[in-house]
């Protein structure tokens, strides 16, 4: 899926369009959340301490499963387990033909991307209503999201504007942010009213309560799983945290990290469903718990990537992803995290250009709200591509090359004087282009040598 | 073998005390420091924040509330009819001279709710369902105005007191609906409440 990531990002790179957009989005995001971590005393004992929240849990998956499924059960839900993928999207699609769902509307749930269940809720002949606003605008341009937390950041107003104005009935009057935002409002609200079924993904899941928890800006996970008869929730097991307060510690890093807030507007706890004598609520709550490779990567030194509560700070951060935004890179998780995740969940085969696409600045582990090392994973990920075999031929003649050579150290000598004098015919002071070479000089210009090598210089001054 | 025993015995059994452990990880835990003998000072300037974007208004006994609604809602509210929910204690007050709506059918509505506490640190309000406390009023209306009780103020997120029985949803709510889905730039009043009105009894 991902063997053309280098087409896709030389595309992205001479798209104006998209440069400007995704930096306005990342550019905000990246000083609110500077500003919400210097207010903060002890961020980073704070992050410290979510690191080890999140590891506590990993290390007792099975234990808090049992718990939160018997408690879940107890307060009337239903739960249910999924090993994969398409077995995740099986159970969703048979509880909405169990509760005849002509349409269902779904809140925004990365998870729910990653198992492709818009497509498979199209294939079953159900309407789907995305009823997150950056969900929405997505929808109806027909693409994949392209930030987890603002997955239309590819998109400039101009845009929206004309996606509106062609699919919504009453359409903003003047071209500003709020009055298309109030369009959304118009268009999304009788859709959600109407829905059979609501679809949510999860933040936490609470051990000790059995309750799932949501955040949101809008409120639309609220409108959309309040109304209808059936309430469905898809979850990664790694979601779960013992109890309240250490969902609590989470929930403050999550927000700080992702938006700068204090806290998500709406941070919901729902148990059950609706209770005898309730005004409202849905008559069915259903758990989906889903594996889809979390295990394999538990066991198979990915543990620490399980930690990730998907702030997107990491991505707002790295040098490349503001240089191509999300879409470059294939999967359903862009960015850094992407980057580690999608190896794991689509195979290295198909991604191994992804940990490439890394300069090791490490400014992602630095932001990141559970101290995930990012860069350390993502050159696992390097080690693994080259053990396997995975590296094209060119690249591994060439490594092989040069790591003989290093191991004559005359031949090296000899060789790194011969280059530096070699390359200072290609340029003074700068070279511009050089056979073998034009992988880098094609974007940019290569210092020339100056001088002698590091060896020839050492011995001079010994003497 | 079931898609659920599979997951389990993958992840296989557990060695050690797991309660005392997780206990041990929430000792002594990083957060904005709260003055408990300023609770209400911080909680109204957490309202005022930007983000949160709640107007506050004191109001000293249970007798003056349907007033200080009436009042709000005619500065405030161009629409008729306020949403109340049938909570005995705010049944018992007298809401004459004020329309009253069954349900929140039309955008740009108003919704009252009592909270079951409020949060100094955050600003946050506690709310929970319950026979005389249906949810979907409080995000369909343009204007929600919260009831807090002075008493039920609280310093911190984990001091929030654990219901007595598991209401179906238990919400915080820490300011209005917004977004900031379109090249960043926050919108207040995406699906839910555009303006937010506490107010703090007692």
């Amino acid at each position: 899926m991902t063997a053309g990531f280098k087409a896709r990002a030389a595309e992205a790179l001479a798209d104006p369009v998209l440069k400007v957009a995704v930096e306005r989005t990342a550019g905000t995001a990246e000083t609110k959340r500077a500003a919400a971590v210097a207010a903060f005393e002890d961020f980073e004992a704070a992050r410290t301490r979510a690191a080890a929240i999140k590891d506590h849990v990993i290390a007792h998956l099975g234990h808090y499963l049992e718990q939160f499924e018997a408690n879940a059960i107890a307060a009337g839900a239903q739960v249910h387990w999924a090993e994969t993928a398409d077995a995740a999207c099986e159970i969703v699609l048979d509880i909405c033909r169990r509760a005849g769902a002509k349409s269902v509307a779904r809140s925004k749930s990365m998870l729910g991307e990653e198992i492709g269940l818009p497509h498979a809720l199209a294939e079953a002949g159900i309407e789907r209503v995305e009823t997150d606003l950056a969900e929405h605008i997505i929808q109806l341009a027909g693409e994949r999201p392209s930030h987890i937390v603002w997955p239309a950041m590819h998109k400039t107003r101009e845009q929206v504007s004309t996606l509106f104005r062609a699919r919504h009935a009453e359409p903003h009057a003047e071209e500003t942010i709020a009055a298309m935002a109030q369009s959304a409002r118009r268009h999304l609200r009788a859709a959600m009213l109407g829905a059979d079924v609501g679809i949510s993904g999860a933040n936490f899941l609470l051990a000790d309560s059995g309750a799932v928890c949501t955040v949101t800006n809008e409120g639309n996970a609220e409108l959309s799983v309040v109304p209808p008869r059936v309430h469905i929730v898809t979850a990664g097991i790694e979601k779960l945290v013992p109890s309240m307060d250490h969902a609590v510690h989470l929930l403050r890093m999550l927000a700080r990290s992702a938006t700068g807030a204090t806290l998500t507007q709406y941070t919901t706890f729902y148990t059950g469903p609706k209770r005898g004598a309730d005004l409202d609520g849905p008559e069915e709550m259903h758990i989906v718990l889903i594996d889809n490779g979390r295990t394999k990567m538990r066991d198979e030194g990915l543990a620490e990537m399980l930690r990730c509560i998907r702030c997107g700070a990491c991505m707002n951060h790295c040098v490349v992803f503001r240089q191509i935004g999300g879409h470059a890179y294939g999967g359903t998780y862009p960015g850094p995290m992407g980057a580690v995740l999608t190896p794991a969940l689509d195979g290295l085969a198909a991604s191994r250009d992804l940990p490439q696409a890394c300069t090791m600045n490490g400014k992602c582990q630095e932001v990141c709200p559970v101290r995930i090392p990012l860069p350390t994973l993502l050159r696992g990920w390097r080690e693994k591509s080259w053990r396997e075999g995975l590296e094209p031929a060119s690249t591994r003649g060439a490594v092989r090359l040069w790591a003989w050579a290093a191991r004559q150290p005359w031949l090296y000598r000899f060789g790194s004087r011969l280059a530096v004098r070699g390359m200072r015919l290609f340029g003074g002071k700068w070279i511009t282009s050089m056979p073998l070479a034009s992988g880098w000089t094609r974007h940019r210009d290569l210092p020339a040598p100056q001088g002698r090598t590091f060896m020839e210089q050492y011995r001079e001054r010994r003497r | 073998m079931s898609a659920r025993e599979a997951i389990l015995r993958r992840l296989g059994g557990n060695a050690g005390d797991v309660a005392d452990e997780a206990r041990a990880l929430l000792r002594a835990p990083e957060r904005p420091p709260v003055d408990p003998a300023a609770l209400a000072e911080t909680f109204a300037e957490r309202l005022a924040a930007p983000s949160v974007a709640a107007s506050l208004e004191r109001v000293p006994v249970a007798q003056q509330l349907p007033a200080a609604v009436a009042r709000h809602l005619a500065q405030h509210v161009p629409m008729p009819g306020l949403y109340l929910p049938p909570d005995a204690w705010l049944q018992a007050l007298d809401w004459r001279g004020i329309a009253l709506d069954a349900a929140v059918t039309v955008d740009g509505g108003a919704a009252l709710a009592v909270a079951t506490a409020a949060v100094a640190e955050t600003g946050s309000l506690v709310l929970d369902t319950s026979p005389t406390a249906p949810m979907l009023p409080n995000f369909l209306a343009l204007h929600h105005l919260v009831v807090v009780r002075h008493e039920t103020l609280v310093a911190h997120l984990e001091d929030i007191p654990a219901p007595l029985e598991q209401p179906r949803a238990r919400y915080w709510i820490t300011g209005v609906s917004g977004t900031t889905d379109i090249e960043g730039q926050y919108v207040r009043g995406a699906h839910g409440p555009r303006f937010l009105h506490v107010l703090l009894l007692g």
